[in-house]
This record gives C-alpha cells, structure tokens and sequence, in this order.
C-alpha cells in the first residue's frame, strides 16, 4: 500500500515589495495585509495544445515546463495577469479591454501613440504667437492623436470593455459578473495627471515608491459610464455584448510644463510637424515615451495605452 | 473575483530561532594576513582603547568584522599601571564594561565583574583585570546560544617552538541549564577552564573554591559570557594561577614579549598598552566557536484557493478573440496556471509577493492551500 500524496500543502516565502518597504517604514497602519491574488504572468496559454494527438495529459505539458522567474520586488512590475474567480464553470468568452479608436477624437496619431503637448509652446506657439506649435496645423485644428497638456483639449482616451467577438451578438446584455465597474488607472506622476473630459483632474489613491500615481474610476463617475450601444456600429471596436467605457485626457506635470529636465534625462528629440503656413514646416522637440495602465478590478483585464509627452527643444 | 480576502483564520504568527555555527580558527585572528611582521587584518586606533579583528585584511572591502579586542582593570585593582601602562583608559573600559554589563548597586556604584555573578559575595571572586571580547553583530546575530561558547587559549610559556602543545579549552559548561539574570545586558553565563593537557593542577594552584567538577574533570572559573550582548570577559588571572609556575620545559612564566621584554601576566596589564594586551591574548587564541541564534518572527498567510475559485486568468494570452483557449466548448473544465501570489492591503497596493517553483494547474477538480511565510 503506498503513501498517500501530501503535497497539497505548499511552503513559500515571501518578499515584501518596495512599495511594502516603504509602507512597512512609514508606520502608519497601511501596511496590512488583508487579500490576497494568484498571478500567471509567466505563462503563455497559446501553447496550450487542445488537439495534441496523444491525448489530454499533453494539452499542458510545455506550459507546465514553462521556468518561472525569482519574485520581482517592483511592485508595479508584478502581478500583472492574475487568475479570476467566475462562478460560472461555463464561461466560454471573458471580456478584454480595447482601445476605441474609431472616431477622430480618439485616435492615436497614425500608426503611433498619443501624444501630449506638455507647454502652451508646443500646444499651439502660445496662443499662436508663433507657429512652432506641434498640435495644431495651420489652420488651428488639434491634430489627430495630440492632447493639450497645459489646456486640457484636443484628443480623448476611450478604452472599452466587453466581449470582442462576432460569434456573441451585441444584443446579448454582458453578465453582471463579467461587466467591469472599477479601474485602477496607473500613471507616472512625474509626467502627468488624469482628468476626465472636462478637464477635471482626478485624484490619486497613492503614490508608490517609483512615482506611480494609482487612480480608482468608478462606473457612476465622470470617467467611467455603460456602454448601452447593442448594435452593430462602426464607432464601436468591441463586436459583442458590450461593458463599460473609460475616458479621459491626460494633464502635462508641472515638471513637464515648466521645466525640459526630464525630457532630458528621460527622454530623445525627434522633429513633429508644425503649424507654419504650407503645412511643410516642423518643429523640433523633447519627449519622453510612457505607457498609461488601466485595469479592471473584478476581471483584472489590462490595457497597456502608449502615450509620448513632447515639449519643444 | 480578482481577490479574495483573508480572514483571521488564514493569519498565524509564529516565532523560530535559528542557529549557526560560527567557527573561527586562531589562524584567521593571528597569522595568516601578515606583512612586514603586522597583522592586515588587525586594525590598531590611534586612541589605542581597542583593536578590532577582521577576517581578512581590513582595507579590502571583503573583509568582515569579526570582533574587538580589550583589556582594563578596576581602580580597585592592586596592579598599579608602570610608565606605559595607559592606567586611566584601562580602567576607564573596566568602568564602561562594568558598567554596561554588571550595572550599579544600590548606592549608584558601578559593580565589579563577579565570577559566579553572586554580585551580593563581597570577597574573593570579584574580577578585577579583564579580558574583554566583544563578537561583531554580524556573527551574534540576536545572541549566542547558550552552552555553544568555546575558545582553546594555548598556555604556554610565550614564544614556544611549539605553540598550541598545552592548552586550555574555555567553555559556558552546562549553561543551558545555569545562567544568570541579573545583568543590565540580559542573560549570561560563567565561563570554565578545561585544562586539555593534564599538566596544570587547577585545584592546587590555590583554585579550589573556583572549581567546578563534572564527570571527574576539574573546571576552573574564569569569567563570564553575555548572551544577548554578544561579549565574552576573561579575567586575567586565569593565566595568572596557571602559569605562575613555570610549565614543564619552560624557564620562566612569559605570557608575552612586547618586543624587548618577557613578561608575565601582571605584567602586560601594568606595563603594556592595550594593544599589547589584546595582541598578547590573539597569540594565543588558537580557537573560538559559538552557534549564533536569530530569532525569526513569521507570519503565515494561508491562501485557500477553493475549487470554484482562480479557475479562469486574465492573461491576455488566455483569450482568442475574447474566446478562452483553453476549452472547446462551454462544458469544458476552465484550466489557469498559478505561478505567483501577491498579497495586498485594502488599498490594492500589492505588498509581497512569492513565487512558485513552477506552474500549478489548478481546475474546478483541485484546491490548495498555500501557506505564505513573511519573515521579519
């Protein structure tokens, strides 16, 4: 008779973060813990091989032979992609983020990310006193894909959730279960601030170790509504029952705003198009390249934004 | 569900004390780092009140602090300091030591080092010239364990062809059971002379009310250790009584030649500098062992992970076009992987987190409980 399997039990230990160093020195009672998550960001579930002719023990097999890295200490770095609860075994579609793009004043600039004018300068030349400006043409129209850091114009960052598939019908209402009510919206705070489309600035839940700015939106609130759209329409990106939109714009730091530093050390130069007369003319200018995270707080979907803040040299 | 919350039930606090061994061969402290007849990894201070030992030498940024080395006498002392006898520093670490270890009497006045530590015995076993050996915290860790403490001091006469022929063996005997507690410094044990060679007469030495006999073998006193503290203190008259008559083949009772002078035990306390003191104790020391101990608080943090629960991920490589790869159809068992845990506040902020040594399938057919230790 052999030994019966204990292995269920299992021994780990633990690192704190950075960001539970630095909570864990402040003292102030926000460090405890009190939840916990299970992460999976090392796997790559296309590798899980449904039709393997040998049968359903080797659907997993080079997932389960996938090494797994050391714990990083970074909190922003970890726990990514984590696992869900659903109550419902039978789920066959779970929702995604997508970025909507299909109206001019939420794309991206062509092929490229958003991009932040961080001055009144590279907004317009000042008002239009001089024709450097990088986010206007000549004709003072907002190019396509720029943001007015300093006025808080110009494009809008609409993110959509919900099922994008043609095989579910957009006429079927999303499991309350599967609709996204909450994002935590992750920003570096060294660069720039969230507000929503009237230009009021969100505030932050904290501010971590790396400069990392964390936003809590709420469905209800000014950036987050339901998407009651059910029909087919050209202006949505997600093809199936829809959940919910986020939008906002992004506010240029006073770093940014007022000073080329971090463009410096952060950042390279590259030359934009301006808005000298002909339509030819172009600017130099700094930026600095970051990404702007949301995630969902009950399905954990995540959406990586790429944005580029840019300030005239 | 992307969290799930810990109640009071999946919390537990415990508390383990870890040992280790820390050995430290006499040829570390003297002998093997030498250039030009100076130790490089003896570090002499221009004050002259101690020397530190480290285990390599002391400019290299790999070189760790091992422990310091001391000496003083009490101002109550019949030894009277000679011309470079650095009378006053001496007995100013005699006062801090005593200080610091044996504290104040009722009076305010600072106590002698006491050999038994029977503080309240107003004669005999008092130490009044002393070795002091404070261990780097580095090796201490929280303190040494008790009845681990072992140095072996080679008592031959100085300068021997063959040193390290007779020596003796200083231990914390039987301290796990006996130990004191009234010390300002926490608690600590007496230290007993073994002689190894069979050539000292302990008891006839005028040793007797100092002796302490186990399985037949005559242990002398001969000072005290701190546990918490991490500080051994000799009294200098261990040497004294043992070498005041000369050893088989020796001519006199040198303890130490300071370059130009033989000289006996007293002697190096009255005449010598510090540093000649602490140097004529390393020559001697051919080794010294303790097991540290480090008290290690845990908290465990039993994440359950429930059969209908983390069965799906949001991963994006999970989906295909929104659909989940990993069925076929709906009635298909949903499939996740768990490689990592993190442990949050109420805040979301992500805390800690532990990894897996590899992927765990986990489907609506397992559950788990995985027990995350926090140490501090």
């Amino acid at each position: 008779m052999g030994f019966l399997d204990n292995s269920g039990d299992i021994i780990l230990d633990v690192v704190l973060t950075d960001h539970g160093r630095m909570l864990l020195a402040k003292g102030d009672g926000t460090f405890q813990i009190t939840k916990f998550a299970l992460g999976d960001e090392e796997i790559d579930y296309s590798l899980y091989d449904k039709n393997h002719s040998s049968g359903s023990a080797y659907y997993d097999l080079q997932i389960l032979q996938t090494p797994i890295l050391e714990a990083f200490t970074n909190n922003a770095s970890s726990m990514k992609t984590r696992l869900q609860t659903y109550t419902n075994l039978e789920l066959l579609f779970l929702p995604v983020l997508r970025l909507n793009d299909s109206m001019q004043i939420n794309e991206t600039v062509t092929n490229g990310p958003f991009i932040v004018a961080a001055d009144a300068a590279a907004e317009d030349g000042n008002g239009g006193s001089s024709d450097q400006g990088v986010a206007v043409t000549e004709d003072g129209k907002i190019r396509q894909g720029f943001m007015l850091g300093e006025s808080l114009g110009g494009t809008i960052i609409k993110v959509d959730q919900g099922l994008d598939t043609t095989e579910v019908s957009p006429k079927r209402r999303l499991d309350d279960d599967l609709k996204e009510t909450s994002y935590i919206l992750q920003i570096d705070n060294r660069l720039g601030k969230i507000v929503d489309t009237q230009g009021t600035l969100a505030a932050f839940d904290y501010i971590d170790d790396d400069n990392i700015a964390y936003y809590t939106l709420d469905l209800g609130d000014t950036f987050v509504s339901e998407n009651t759209n059910d029909t087919k329409d050209p202006k949505e990106v997600i093809d199936g029952p829809r959940g919910t939109r986020t939008e906002f714009r992004i506010q240029s730091s006073m770093d940014l705003n007022t000073s080329s530093f971090l463009f410096e050390q952060l950042g390279g130069t590259t030359t934009l198009a301006n808005a000298e007369a002909g339509g030819a003319g172009t600017s130099s200018v700094l930026f600095i390249d970051t990404n702007v995270r949301l995630t969902g707080v009950k399905t954990g979907v995540m959406i990586d934004v790429p944005v580029r803040f840019v300030r005239l040299a | 569900m992307t969290f799930k919350p810990l109640n009071e039930n999946d919390i537990v606090n415990t508390r383990t004390l870890l040992h280790e061994a820390i050995p430290l061969t006499g040829s570390i402290i003297s002998g093997s780092y030498v250039t030009n007849a100076a130790p490089d990894n003896i570090k002499y201070y221009p004050h002259g009140m101690f020397q530190t030992v480290y285990d390599y030498p002391y400019a290299s940024s790999s070189a760790n602090h091992v422990f310091d080395v001391t000496c003083g006498f009490s101002s109550q002392s019949a030894l009277v300091a000679g011309p470079n006898g650095m009378e006053t520093k001496k007995n100013n670490i005699y006062g801090q030591m005593a200080q610091l270890l044996v504290g104040y009497n009722a009076t305010g006045s600072v106590q002698l080092f006491d050999e038994d530590g029977n503080l309240f015995d107003p004669v005999g076993d008092k130490m009044k010239e002393i070795f002091v050996v404070p261990f780097s915290r580095l090796l201490v860790k929280d303190e040494i364990k008790k009845e681990t403490f072992q140095m072996i001091l080679d008592v031959d006469t100085h300068a021997t062809t063959q040193p390290f022929t007779n020596t003796l063996t200083i231990s914390d005997l039987g301290a796990s059971n006996e130990y004191r507690v009234n010390s300002p410094v926490g608690e600590y044990g007496i230290l007993y002379a073994e002689d190894n060679s069979s050539i000292l007469d302990l008891v006839n030495h005028g040793n007797a009310d100092r002796i302490k006999t186990v399985d037949s073998v005559d242990y002398l006193r001969c000072g005290l250790i701190f546990y918490q503290a991490g500080i051994a203190v000799l009294t200098g008259s261990v040497f004294g009584n043992l070498l005041t008559t000369p050893l088989a083949g020796a001519t006199s009772e040198i303890f130490y030649n300071d370059g130009s002078n033989d000289l006996g035990i007293d002697d190096v306390f009255a005449s010598s500098s510090i540093d000649d003191c602490g140097s004529s104790l390393l020559h001697r020391v051919q080794n010294i062992q303790f097991n540290n101990t480090t008290e290690l608080n845990s908290t465990v943090y039993f994440c359950r992970v429930n059969h209908n629960e983390f069965n799906y991920s949001s991963n994006p490589t999970y989906l295909e076009n929104s659909r989940v790869r990993v069925k076929t159809q709906s009635t298909d068992e949903p499939v996740s992987y768990i490689t990592t845990i993190g442990l949050y506040n109420d805040r979301n902020e992500l805390l800690a987190t532990a990894k897996l040594s590899e992927a765990l399938k986990k489907s609506p057919s397992t559950e788990f409980t995985i027990r995350a230790r926090l140490d501090y």
